[in-house]
């Protein structure tokens, strides 16, 4: 066995899927860091852009950038309104919402096998092929999908530090009250704050939709990786979702290399329990725990 | 002049009463028909009501001189245990049925068998666990051949023939995948390979990547499948082919051909090699599968004709015992059933040497290789062997 | 606020309408012993179920939510079997074993996690409860793996076998009468009123010098000695153990009959019990139907009616006052 050939492959395995996992995360810190509420729902909405995806490509035939475009709004304006319609009783209530969308997942999940059956259904890959960096293969798809992720991350940047709603978005999660002293009104930000962690699954789920199959049931894998590297960020901090989601990647991928699969898992629960044990606040986090 | 009117009409609904009076024999379906298992569940569901429509339609079982209209009532278990137990015993005792169709998993058919075996009921069960069928269980069936069966004769035949050293496989985390890896591990070596990397995984998991880069490390020639659901089987395909992998890709049991095709492509598939318990080109074959796509609109799960035949099995059981109700009966003359010919073939029981009683059905399949996303026939088998 | 929903009035007497409940419950627990097979089975796992979400009630009521209770009664399960099978003890000692298991599981987590507050509570018990799932799956020596542990024997106690429906429908009903009152009981006395403060304001309770850690410790650990209990019950019931039949989606069956019951009362988790079991089979035809109901439920439950559907008699009686007033 080639060892270094084999800890190259790992780790370009692991900073791709650490980015894919930052990606079905950042909408989830997002929606915390804003209305402090846990969104079991998260993987969910990931699950409805992958569909979203599947049926605007498949079906209507649209190139794929316009198809997570077009996911991507309709996630926004679906979540605010979810928002605006279903959780503004709970909008202070941390453990109340958190319950409420369970049920809204469970809602979700089984409007999507009433009308989309529960086979799993397969995309046309955006791209063929290898790429070759140095010893390491990459899928070509996933490497479009990381180049995809990169630009919605710089975006995302983009918006929450130069632009106004992006900047009031920040203020809230930094200290609702002063935000509001300051004139932000939070009946704005609310709906905002929870459409856009859902347009941001959303996203996720439609550029993955071509890498792994789509179906009712793909919104849990997202929601625990979100999970996991939320907690190890820290709820409500990006920056610590970004770190923690690439150590995440990384770790994944040399436990497979060395431990049995199933031991890798329970590995990974356990770091997670000893994290919040230990350091509730994650890596760079700032909430109380 | 009304009253002779409602006499007339009364004594001739009596009279086409009576001579049209049908029984109703239930069957019961205790299938997966959501989550994991559901496409299973699916076609064994549909494979009961198709048989049961054709005896229908030509005027009801016809058994001991009556006739019955043959109904199919189903529930889903969820493929989890617990719920198997919650619907067997409504089956048993509240719709008093005496035949299940099900369960599809190995844990739920060892959970309701408490129940049936006491009560007397005869299930022909999917469950893949070599304890479903023991000679304390002697109401218990199972129609579909399972990977002790099959992959001896198929590994024996593809080591031969396409020289393969050393197999790697992945496996979900549950019973089945437990089952067969241990079933298949055997099977290689008897054959004269070996099965040095095997990888188990959580049964929802997509990304396979560093677990086969794991594998493809450890320079194996050939991919084994067997175990896997239909989508998962896709994925490790397709993301073994874009690693690079340019090795055997098998897949011993478990019909899946359709969808795998369906996920990785047929450039992916060419070549691949594969178990398929049915040959489209059998006659009899060939009509099961076109009354199916007349019923149901998707594809064709290849356990179902399994399940026709099952039912039909059952059929001719109870017509030749004379008795729906007395499955002591039905049973004893279900054992006895040889070369029947049904959907699948000549089919006759087996399995004493395994499990100590003939209650696996022993129907002939074979080794297809798949080319531009469709099986061809390689070799046909029996538990003997191939050819 | 401590409310027994249905019976209490201040002074702690029954009134008329009270002993009306009481009276048509006790018909509504005779009334299995007079019907079919599947009533029976139904009755059974309402009374079981019942068991186990009071011991999460317990845990709740110190304003802690737990998603990996499932994992407790998978603990009284596999212990109490295991016991059973290689050490030969009877059933009442197994089933004391695995709850003693589960409270020893429960201290030595709890004492390091409870000090978390809410969704990081919630989260370390769902990472546990996966963790849990996981060990059972890989143990095959021990545990049988995804396999499980089938052939498991009935419940005996003292020869007396619950071999039967209708005896072990008996043996049920009295685990979760039992249950019950354990929790009237704890809710009278000092410590439960304790537990009720702590749930409203933990500071405020502190500084009144209850000790809060430990009396979250004391409900947490008794909340899962109860679950792992009836997780005995359940497979000398059932017959048969597997680690499916505890995963997360238990955990959260649990917390939605939970907060449908209603967290505050203690009929709560009866009501719970006995709306959300048999709910199942009106809907067998469709399941997805079925969830939606459920997630929908969930949220009006929530919206509307926040301690759940054991508050009702307490609500109409408030508005009824107020309209007499």
């Amino acid at each position: 066995m080639d060892w270094t050939f084999l800890a190259t492959q790992a780790t370009v395995n692991g900073l791709i899927v650490g980015l894919l996992y930052l990606l079905m995360a950042v909408g989830f810190t997002l929606v915390f860091g804003v209305m402090r509420m846990v969104n079991f729902a998260h993987g969910e909405f990931y699950m409805l852009g992958a569909f979203g995806a599947y049926f605007l490509v498949s079906g209507a035939q649209l190139p794929f950038m316009a198809a997570v475009a077009i996911t991507f709004a309709g996630a926004l304006a679906g979540g605010a309104l979810l928002e605006w319609g279903v959780l503004k009783p709970f909008r202070r209530d941390e453990l109340n919402g958190m319950i409420a969308t369970i049920g809204l997942a469970m809602i979700l999940q089984n409007l999507a096998l009433m009308f989309f059956g529960p086979d799993p259904l397969s995309m046309p890959p955006v791209a063929e092929g290898v790429t070759r960096l140095g010893k390491a293969v990459v899928p070509t798809a996933r490497l479009y999908v990381v180049v995809f992720a990169c630009a919605v991350l710089a975006l995302l940047y983009g918006f929450l530090r130069f632009s106004r709603p992006g900047r009031a978005l920040r203020a809230v999660v930094e200290d609702m009250e002063i935000a509001a002293i300051q004139g932000i009104r939070s009946r704005l930000y609310y709906p905002l704050g929870f459409g856009l962690g859902a347009g941001l699954a959303a996203v996720a789920g439609a550029l993955m939709a071509p890498l792994f199959s789509v179906s009712p049931f793909v919104g849990g894998a997202p929601l625990l990786k979100a999970f996991i590297v939320v907690i190890l960020g820290g709820l409500g901090s990006i920056p610590g979702a970004a770190v923690a989601a690439m150590l995440l990647g990384l770790v994944e991928s040399y436990a497979s290399l060395l431990l049995a699969g199933s031991t890798a898992d329970m590995l990974i629960f356990a770091i997670v329990m000893a994290m919040l044990v230990l350091r509730p606040k994650g890596l760079l986090g700032r909430g109380e725990a | 002049m009304k009253i002779p009117h409602i006499v007339l009409l009364s004594s001739v609904l009596a009279a086409g009463g009576g001579a049209q009076a049908q029984d109703t024999l239930t069957l019961g379906a205790l299938v997966t028909l959501s989550g994991a298992g559901a496409a299973w569940g699916q076609g064994m569901k549909n494979a009961a009501e198709i048989a049961a429509d054709q005896v229908n339609k030509a005027g009801g079982l016809d058994v001991g001189g009556r006739k019955y209209q043959v109904k199919v009532v189903a529930y889903d278990d969820k493929y989890q245990a617990n719920e198997a137990v919650t619907v067997a015993n409504r089956l048993v005792f509240e719709d008093k049925v005496k035949y299940i169709i099900g369960p599809v998993g190995s844990a739920p058919v060892l959970a309701i068998q408490p129940i049936t075996e006491k009560n007397r009921v005869i299930v022909m069960t999917l469950g893949f666990t070599a304890k479903a069928l023991s000679e304390d269980k002697p109401y218990t069936f199972r129609p579909n051949v399972t990977t002790a069966e099959v992959s001896q004769p198929q590994i024996d035949w593809l080591v031969r023939t396409q020289g393969i050293k050393k197999v790697g496989a992945l496996f979900p985390n549950d019973e089945t995948g437990q089952q067969i890896a241990q079933d298949l591990e055997a099977a290689y070596k008897k054959a004269g390979a070996k099965l040095p990397v095997k990888e188990f995984f959580e049964r929802d998991r997509v990304d396979f990547v560093p677990l086969l880069t794991r594998m493809l490390a450890r320079g194996i020639d050939a991919i084994e499948l067997d175990g896997n659901s239909p989508a998962t089987a896709g994925m490790i395909v397709k993301q073994a082919r874009e690693l690079g992998y340019a090795g055997k890709i098998v897949r011993t049991g478990g019909p899946a051909t359709q969808e795998i095709v369906n996920v990785a492509g047929k450039a992916a598939t060419q070549g691949m090699f594969v178990h398929t318990p049915i040959d489209p080109e059998l006659p009899s074959t060939k009509a099961y599968m076109d009354l199916y796509a007349a019923r149901y609109k998707h594809s064709m799960n290849g356990f179902s004709p399994a399940f026709y035949d099952g039912a039909n099995l059952l059929f001719e059981a109870m017509r030749r015992a004379g008795t729906v109700d007395d499955t002591e009966k039905v049973r004893a003359e279900l054992e006895r059933i040889s070369g029947f010919e049904g959907a699948l073939g000549r089919l006759g029981w087996t399995g004493k040497a395994m499990y100590g009683i003939d209650h696996q059905l022993d129907a002939p399949f074979y080794v297809a290789e798949v080319q531009d996303g469709k099986e061809v026939i390689r070799a046909r088998c029996t538990v003997e062997g191939c050819r | 606020m401590t409310t027994l929903a249905l019976a209490a009035r201040p002074g702690g007497r029954v009134g008329p309408l009270g002993m009306a409940g009481l009276v048509l419950l006790a018909a509504l627990a005779a009334l299995p012993w007079f019907s079919g097979a599947f009533v029976q089975h139904l009755a059974v796992l309402v009374c079981l179920n019942a068991v186990m979400v009071s011991g999460l009630a317990l845990v709740a009521r110190c304003g802690q939510l737990s998603l990996g209770h499932a994992a407790f009664v998978a603990i009284g399960a596999y212990a109490s079997v295991l016991a059973a099978r290689h050490w030969g003890l009877s059933f009442l000692p197994a089933m004391l074993l695995g709850a003693l298991a589960s409270a020893l599981v429960a201290l030595l987590l709890g004492w390091a996690i409870l000090r978390l507050r809410g969704v990081y509570f919630v989260l370390v018990t769902f990472a546990f409860g996966e963790l849990l799932r996981l060990a059972l799956l890989d143990g095959a020596a021990l545990t049988g793996g995804a396999n499980g542990i089938a052939g498991i024997g009935a419940a005996q106690v003292f020869g007396f076998a619950f071999d039967t429906r209708e005896r072990f429908y008996g043996l049920a009903l009295a685990a979760a009468l039992l249950s019950l009152w354990m929790l009237h009981a704890l809710f009278r006395r000092p410590l439960g009123h304790a537990m009720d403060a702590l749930a409203d304001n933990p500071a405020l309770a502190e500084s009144t010098g209850l000790n809060v850690h430990r009396i979250q410790l004391l409900a947490f650990v008794a909340g899962c000695a109860l679950a792992a209990a009836a997780g005995a019950l359940q497979s000398r019931y059932i017959g048969y153990v597997s680690p499916e039949s505890f995963n997360t989606s238990v955990s959260i069956g649990f917390i939605i009959m939970l907060v449908i019951g209603g967290r505050r009362s203690v009929w709560g988790p009866l009501v719970g019990a006995m709306v959300l079991t048999p709910l199942p089979e009106l809907f067998r035809g469709a399941v997805q139907t079925q969830h939606i109901f459920y997630g929908a439920a969930l949220i009006v439950i929530l919206r509307f009616l926040p301690d759940g559907l054991a508050s009702l008699p307490r609500r109409a009686r408030q508005l009824w006052s107020r309209d007499a007033a």
